[in-house]
């Protein structure tokens, strides 16, 4: 929105890092110690000492966001840690060498005559003593949080290798009252769970709330009309309209990586296929014939290809086709029922619900279907998404009295993590990062 | 057609009324006994000729069993008898199942309950369909429902 980058960013490599952190024992916490002293600013007098208090609550943004993930431990901040502004790009390496640690993020908040802020941030290998990734921002002051989300999402790139998941949004399904009467709206946050907010009333029953990839519009299916449809929200201007007109029973709406279709599944009779339909509407394109449900597609992160559930063998298993919807072909073959696929940002991996008899859990599988992997224990997880660093997944858990919730879980094994939320939620999605 | 339902209501509910004379007077206290409107009383008749509103299916399957066939045969009854009532089937999937299966399974349920219905000569505009996924609680089923014409919101729509 108003972050801008005014410097290009120049993020280097950083696979050395990233390289060491994986030789340790598989399993145990690999993470990598990242100092963050207080970021500092350029300004003087009473200026300075504003901008001082303005960069202590951006260093203790990037702390919060940093100390979320399995993969970095940031040593606490401390205001005793002052340095001087040329020190930004001249960090003392022996000093946080001696702290054990392995990572180092500067920088600085500096006023503008136009009152707005500069804000830059720098990464640096301690140990080898050298400049890993530096990016600065004009910013409005209302944007701080947003700002020092970037410079996470910086740190955390030049360290793991992936993009960062800080700067982004997360949408889910609100549930109040009983669970004979559960009163639903779609909820949206920023993923560090700020600016909360319900895009529906809560007069009707609402679903599968899912963000176009930079989180400006968003698909969820309603019962409105009486049956489920799919309808979509601008969320800059709030606008909703029905994703298709007519009355056809519509769901499981997902966005094109490049955010201009959205695939969907619609009832034909007692047939369930999937379509795609341009995400300004037009006439949607039927992708799949099958007298059995299909449903639950989604593009691969090229968007060449499309991962879909299908009951045609008897019991739901994951297939893969064209994005045309030519070379439909089958990568699972298990007891099992494979659910609710979506296929990792960075294309490698597929998350699912696995099923069997009443239980479900959360898994990964390689995108060939091989190397099979169950996250969570279940026995009523459902409903994965992807975070943009395809490390870690969102999904929903259903606890013994019937109230789902929101839980993380990373890919390194660590035990999922209950998000707070306002009330009980569930079918959550997670975005990339926004613009 | 809304003229009709009243009149086959004001029938099927006047013995109800004749037994509680009372009902009549303004301005008397709240009834004991819950007065049933004209749509309640006809979907009461509607259950009880027809041997019953709901069928249940097997864990992952729309298949109709013989039970069911039952059921709606005596829902097709019902509804000759009755053509300017319309019903809506509403499907229900296996709580147990992912949100979007869920979906496509109570559809498909309500589906294959709605084409029996109309292989047993009823007219397709008389029944509609939708699917309630797994968002309502209870076993894997399907359930008509005698539809409210008279200009009040449907029962059982929004939610």
């Amino acid at each position: 929105m108003t972050v801008k980058a005014f410097r290009t960013a120049l993020v280097l490599a950083s696979g050395l890092l990233a390289a060491a952190a994986q030789a340790q024992q598989p399993g145990a916490p690999a993470a990598t110690v990242i100092a963050i002293p207080p970021l500092t600013t350029p300004d003087t007098g009473a200026k300075g000492n504003q901008m001082l208090a303005i960069a202590w609550q951006a260093t203790q943004l990037i702390e919060t966001d940093l100390r979320q993930t399995s993969e970095l431990m940031p040593l606490s901040p401390d205001r005793k840690d002052y340095y001087s502004y040329p020190e930004v790009t001249a960090p003392s390496f022996p000093k946080w060498r001696d702290r054990g640690a392995k990572a180092l993020v500067t920088g600085f908040v500096q006023s503008r005559p136009d009152g707005r802020y500069t804000v830059g941030c720098y990464v640096y290998d301690v140990e080898k003593g050298r400049e890993l990734a530096r990016k600065g921002f004009a910013i409005a002051p209302a944007d701080l949080r947003r700002a020092a989300h970037k410079c996470s999402g910086l740190a955390y790139q030049a360290i793991t290798g992936s993009p960062g998941m800080f700067d982004t949004r997360i949408t889910y399904v609100a549930e109040t009252g009983s669970p004979a009467a559960r009163v639903k709206r779609v909820a949206m946050m920023d993923s560090d769970g700020f600016n909360h907010k319900y895009l529906t009333a809560g007069d009707t029953t609402v679903l599968t709330p899912r963000l176009s990839p930079h989180a400006a519009r968003l698909a969820y299916v309603s019962f409105q009309a009486g049956t489920p449809q799919v309808r979509i929200v601008d969320l800059d201007s709030g606008q909703q309209r029905p994703l298709l007109p007519g009355n056809a029973m519509t769901f499981a709406p997902r966005y094109s990586p490049d955010g201009s279709n959205v695939l969907f599944s619609m009832m034909l009779g007692a047939n369930s296929d999937i379509y795609v339909v341009n995400a300004n509407g037009g006439a949607p394109r039927r992708l799949t014939y099958a007298p059995a449900i299909d449903t639950d597609a989604s593009f691969s992160p090229d968007g060449s290809k499309i991962l879909f559930e299908s009951d045609r063998s008897g019991t739901q298993q994951l297939y893969v086709m064209n994005a045309d919807g030519s070379d439909q072909r089958r990568i699972t073959f298990s007891v099992a029922a494979y659910s609710a696929p979506e296929w990792s940002p960075d294309g490698k991996l597929i998350a699912f619900t696995w099923r069997s008899g009443d239980t479900r859990r959360i898994g990964i599988m390689n995108a060939d279907g091989t190397g099979e992997r169950l996250l969570t224990n279940g026995p009523a997880d459902e409903e994965p998404s992807w975070a943009e660093s395809s490390r870690e997944i969102v999904f929903q858990r259903t606890d013994a009295t019937g109230r789902p919730a929101i839980y993380r879980v990373s890919l390194d094994g660590s035990a999922p993590r209950r998000m707070t939320i306002p009330q009980d939620g569930s079918d959550p999605n997670w975005s990339g990062t926004m613009d | 057609m809304r003229k009709q339902l009243f009149l086959i209501a004001a029938l099927i509910a006047a013995p109800a009324s004749a037994q509680l004379p009372f009902l009549t007077k303004r301005g008397a206290p709240p009834p004991q006994v819950p007065v049933q409107s004209p749509i309640e009383v006809m979907r009461a008749d509607f259950g009880a000729q027809s041997g019953g509103t709901t069928v249940y299916f097997s864990p992952g399957s729309a298949q109709l069993t013989q039970q069911a066939r039952t059921i709606l045969t005596g829902q097709a009854a019902w509804l000759r008898q009755h053509p300017a009532v319309a019903v809506r089937v509403e499907g229900h999937g296996d709580p147990t199942d992912t949100r979007d299966h869920a979906l496509a399974l109570g559809a498909e349920r309500a589906a294959e309950a709605r084409d029996y219905l109309i292989l047993l000569g009823i007219p397709s505009a008389q029944v509609s369909t939708m699917t309630w996924g797994k968002e309502r609680p209870g076993p894997p089923s399907a359930t008509t429902i005698v539809q409210d014409l008279s200009g009040a919101p449907a029962v059982a729509a929004g939610g």
